[in-house]
């Protein structure tokens, strides 16, 4: 009888079955299959057969190689075992405690690693938090706007919105449920005899069933309904009134020239740090009604409008919806737009979820809304924590595989008695923990230290008991673990596989070249000195930027900013002023940045910055121009008729006789000569290009700030006499003063904080990286000590000696800088394509990193090198 | 009494082992253990336990030799340790030493 049990079967229990138990097992279910097959037949005993090889699915029989050298007893000896816990625990310990420097250089690197690894945490936590606290969350949107040109062309996308938004989509798509306005403005307020300028928000009265901002007292449903109340933070409650119980009590804010009496209707909490919408004053939105009938409205944009969508809404829908809406509503609006001005351009509204505004870089939280973030910040400040956290992590595993050879002993005994290598690798394992464990106690400790630096940086308001969140407190625990296991792991596993019987015969050395040891020192450099070449490139960038010439003279100017100064007042306080000798000369400019469009050539439409100045305004900045002239006096008709235009409008009209030509401007019935071309100056900061800037008088545009000049060195005194001046003409006007070259730099507030995270980070990885390589240079000294005693007694120069120890690493130095350069040159020409003002990236700074990082680690390794060449042979030589 | 552990199962297959003398192996248990107790195990519950036994040191195993209703393949032959012998010893004695406390009429009598 030829019969076969079931192949599959076979070959499953072939390659489950454990090699050294196939032999038996499979000849036992054999026998039982013939018996099988006689006493039931084939199919029955297959099917038996099938069974019992599944049976043998146990433990026991599944693939696992008998261990030859343990004996049947070991294999059952637990890992743990009270009395040897204890014994680990104390060599660790004396380990740690003997070793003083090693367990300060990887401690110290550690926490510095975790600190900033958790502080990043902490920072990209309350970034991508934002906004999530409201009851509404996903449902709130905010309404964007796009232009379509009549070509259909779409322009960029804008997160404004007009007046009419809001009620008109409310109205017509049912889908949403609700919305509110929102848009920032300025009032003056008055309290007692101090009159100060207040950021003031507007918002509809649904403003606080859409979000959700807590009240310390007052009615969220009717606080905003009264157009005479108004809510206010606790902070000004406190500072205004002396309690936060202000309910009912009256500010003062200027309307039209008067102080008008406002009521607190409630009293809100101190808005969440993470929070865009951050108010103190907020106020019903007043819209009077001859706006809202009035549907040219559609047309201008310059707020927020948020909506609340129903639960089940589908987006598109509700955009197609809201689209409808508005071509229906504003049908005859356009249609009288085209006729008076041509073709028009329509607009496209969609919808932006309200968490994604605060990392947007395409549709920011602006005009009223705090807080805009760029995401790349985040993004860099992640990889220079890993860089710092990767680089300790780095010292660790180099430092306990060098300095293993003094453990070889340890290791060789304990496997000598009986030490499986599971055992031996949980706990070097358990080492690494303890050290991690000290390491994020310091970690803690160094975050607390470095929270105010680090909040002032981040433009935060981070907090230590922010720690205590459960998220972030799992992402540190994970961070904690992964650290030890990433720190441990590998010198566990190399330590634990040493052979036991060349270790005791103190034969042992560490075979081959070591090349992991050295490419991670490689890594560790290239790092630091990627570091280094970014803020060297930063730091440039933002000098070039902050020490530009501008194309005027910005110093020793005084801006004071004065909203609606007529021209009568322009006129008294400019001779008020020249009273002081000190003050050379005053000038007055429209408060703010205003753009429009004209016609140029006929029917060209150009857009542009205008200025509304007069004649003193361009010689105060000494701006040069380059043909036609000034403004002038003896020109009555220069008020109405004339203005400069700067070069680059020149440029972008075609003109090639500028003077005499006409410029029309939109929505206004006068036309304009050119009397003048102003040289090219930087009105904008440097991250962005000139652009075509014109220059009026005309008499209907108000200013809105003065510009003073005065003589150099005399600041205390002028500043005081501008104030007097000031106060004496505006007593109700809040006075505040800036200098011009200051007001600058802050343009490049953004670029100085760059440069001090990255010089930070540069400075934390370089200094983490030495100490490493210090630990390295000693342990290499320490094993040397026998050659170096040798090669001095054969006459060896202190020199010579130092040159044999630092050349390694100074070689692996010099080869991180193969792998640094062209990475920091490609991401450095990445980031400054941000500016069209820009440095070229020098051929120094890579020259000063290589100093910078060669002589550092020369320092650090020669220190080692030199104390190990100055000691006297006989010491090293005696022993042995 | 301090003592290795013996399960029921691993004593009985124990004793088993016992009862072949020279020729236990996998199969020959499995079956003497049907015809002794008639209980019916499976091989591998019985492999299991001889894996055990031979762990704790209370079984000693060499390859025997193979038959052609193996395919070809050796079995693997059990005998019992001294410390087996001791452990068995140590159960009966235990077992016979308790027998012997029991008074007379203290268990309920099972005759009809």
């Amino acid at each position: 009888m030829n019969t076969q049990p079931p192949r599959w079967a076979d070959r499953l229990l072939e390659w489950f079955c454990a090699p050294h138990l196939l032999e038996e097992v499979q000849g036992d279910l054999y026998e039982r299959y013939m018996r099988d097959v006689r006493r039931l037949g084939a199919p029955k005993a297959n099917q038996q057969y099938s069974l019992n090889v599944l049976r043998f699915l146990r433990p026991f029989a599944l693939k696992r190689k008998p261990n030859p050298n343990s004996q049947p007893e070991c294999r059952t000896t637990p890992l743990f075992r009270a009395a040897m816990l204890e014994n680990y625990l104390k060599i660790a310990f004396r380990n740690l405690t003997r070793n003083k420097a090693y367990s300060a250089i990887n401690i110290i690197g550690l926490s510095i690693g975790l600190a900033a690894a958790m502080l990043i945490m902490l920072y990209t936590k309350d970034e991508v938090s934002y906004d999530r606290f409201h009851a509404n969350n996903p449902l709130i949107y905010r309404i964007t706007s796009q232009n379509i040109t009549p070509a259909g062309v779409p322009d960029h996308k804008q997160p404004y919105t007009g007046l009419f938004p809001g009620p008109k989509f409310h109205a017509g798509v049912p889908e949403i449920k609700a919305f509110v306005r929102y848009r920032e403005n300025h009032r003056d307020m008055k309290q007692g005899n101090e009159v100060n300028s207040q950021s003031v928000y507007f918002a509809d009265t649904s403003f606080f069933s859409v979000f959700t901002f807590p009240l310390l007292s007052g009615n969220p449903k009717t606080a905003l309904q009264n157009p005479h109340s108004v809510v206010i933070s606790e902070e000004i409650a406190e500072k205004n009134f002396g309690t936060t119980n202000a309910v009912g009590k009256t500010l003062f804010f200027k309307e039209d020239d008067k102080f008008e009496p406002h009521t607190v209707t409630a009293v809100a909490k101190k808005c969440p740090q993470n929070s865009s919408i951050k108010f103190d004053v907020l106020m019903p939105m007043l819209v009077k009604p001859e706006e809202m009938a009035n549907n040219e409205n559609w047309f201008s944009v310059f707020m927020n409008t948020f909506v609340v969508l129903s639960p089940n809404a589908n987006l598109n829908a509700v955009e197609a919806k809201m689209n409808q809406v508005y071509l229906a509503d504003a049908q005859e609006a356009i249609k009288l737009i085209t006729k008076k001005f041509g073709n028009q351009d329509l607009t496209q509204y969609a919808l932006q979820p309200f968490t994604d505004m605060h990392l947007s870089q395409e549709l920011p939280a602006s005009n009223g809304l705090v807080d805009e973030s760029n995401p790349t910040f985040s993004y860099i400040l992640s990889g220079i924590a890993l860089f710092i956290l990767l680089i300790a992590c780095i010292n660790f595993v180099n430092l306990t595989v060098a300095r293993s050879l003094k453990r070889a002993k340890e290791i060789g005994v304990r496997k000598v008695v009986g030490g499986a290598r599971v055992q031996l690798i949980i706990q070097f394992l358990g080492e690494s923990f303890i050290l991690c464990f000290a390491a994020f106690a310091l970690a803690l400790i160094l975050i607390e230290l470095a929270l105010p630096t680090f909040n002032q940086l981040a433009n935060k308001a981070l907090a230590l008991s922010y720690l205590f969140d459960t998220q972030l407190v799992i992402g540190y625990v994970a961070l904690f673990i992964v650290t030890s296991l990433l720190s441990g792991f590998y010198p566990a596993l190399i330590l634990s596989g040493y052979n036991p019987v060349q270790t005791l015969y103190s034969r042992f050395n560490l075979s081959g070249k070591n090349y992991l040891q050295k490419s991670l020192v490689v890594l560790q450099f290239s790092l630091a000195s990627f570091l280094i070449i970014a803020s060297l490139t930063i730091y440039s960038q933002f000098n070039y930027l902050t020490s530009k010439d501008l194309g005027y003279d910005d110093k020793n100017l005084v801006i004071v900013d004065k909203s609606n100064l007529t021209r009568s007042e322009a006129k008294l306080l400019k001779e008020e002023l020249q009273k002081d000798q000190n003050i050379v000369d005053v000038a007055p400019k429209n408060g703010g940045t205003w753009g429009t469009v004209a016609k140029i050539n006929g029917d060209t439409q150009l857009s542009f910055i205008y200025e509304t100045v007069n004649e003193t305004y361009l010689p105060l900045f000494k701006i040069p121009i380059v043909q036609g002239r000034n403004f002038s006096k003896n020109f009555p008709s220069d008020s109405t008729h004339s203005v400069l235009v700067n070069e680059t409008f020149v440029k972008k009209a075609g003109w090639k006789n500028p003077v005499g030509q006409v410029v029309d401007f939109w929505l206004d019935s006068t036309k304009y000569n050119v009397i003048g071309v102003v040289k090219d100056y930087h009105f904008m900061a440097l991250n962005r290009e000139i652009g075509p800037q014109l220059f009026t008088m005309k008499p209907k545009n108000q200013y809105g700030k003065a510009f003073i000049k005065i003589r150099p060195n005399t600041e205390t005194a002028s500043l005081q006499s501008i104030e007097n001046v000031f106060k004496k003409l505006f007593p109700l006007t809040p006075y505040s003063y800036q200098f011009m070259d200051q007001e600058n730099i802050k343009r490049y507030e953004s670029e100085a904080k760059w440069k001090q995270m990255v010089l930070f980070g540069a400075i934390l990885t370089i200094f983490i990286s030495c100490i490493g390589l210090f630990g390295l240079a000693t342990l290499s000294a320490e094993r040397r000590t026998k050659e170096i005693g040798i090669r001095k007694v054969l006459g060896a120069s202190v020199t010579g000696i130092v040159q044999l120890l630092s050349t390694d690493f100074l070689k692996l130095v010099s080869l991180s800088f193969i792998f640094a350069f062209p990475a920091a040159w490609y991401a450095m020409s990445k980031w400054l394509e941000n500016y069209p003002y820009r440095i070229n990236i020098s051929v120094w700074i890579f020259l000063i990193t290589a100093f910078i990082s060669i002589s550092i680690a020369f320092l650090t390794v020669s220190w080692q090198s030199l104390r190990a060449a100055m000691i006297n042979p006989v010491r090293s030589l005696r022993s042995e | 009494m301090k003592r290795t552990y013996l399960g029921e199962f691993e004593e009985i297959v124990l004793l088993t082992v016992a009862v072949l003398n020279d020729a236990a192996y996998g199969v020959a248990i499995t079956d003497e253990l049907d015809r002794q107790t008639g209980r019916s195990v499976s091989i591998s519950a019985v492999h299991a336990a001889l894996h055990r036994l031979e762990e704790k040191g209370m079984l000693s195993s060499h390859m025997g030799e193979a038959t052609a209703e193996r395919g070809g393949r050796r079995k693997r032959l059990f005998t019992v340790t001294a410390l087996g012998s001791r452990a068995l010893h140590d159960i009966r004695a235990m077992r016979d030493q308790l027998w012997n406390s029991i008074s007379p009429n203290a268990l309920p009598a099972i005759s009809i």
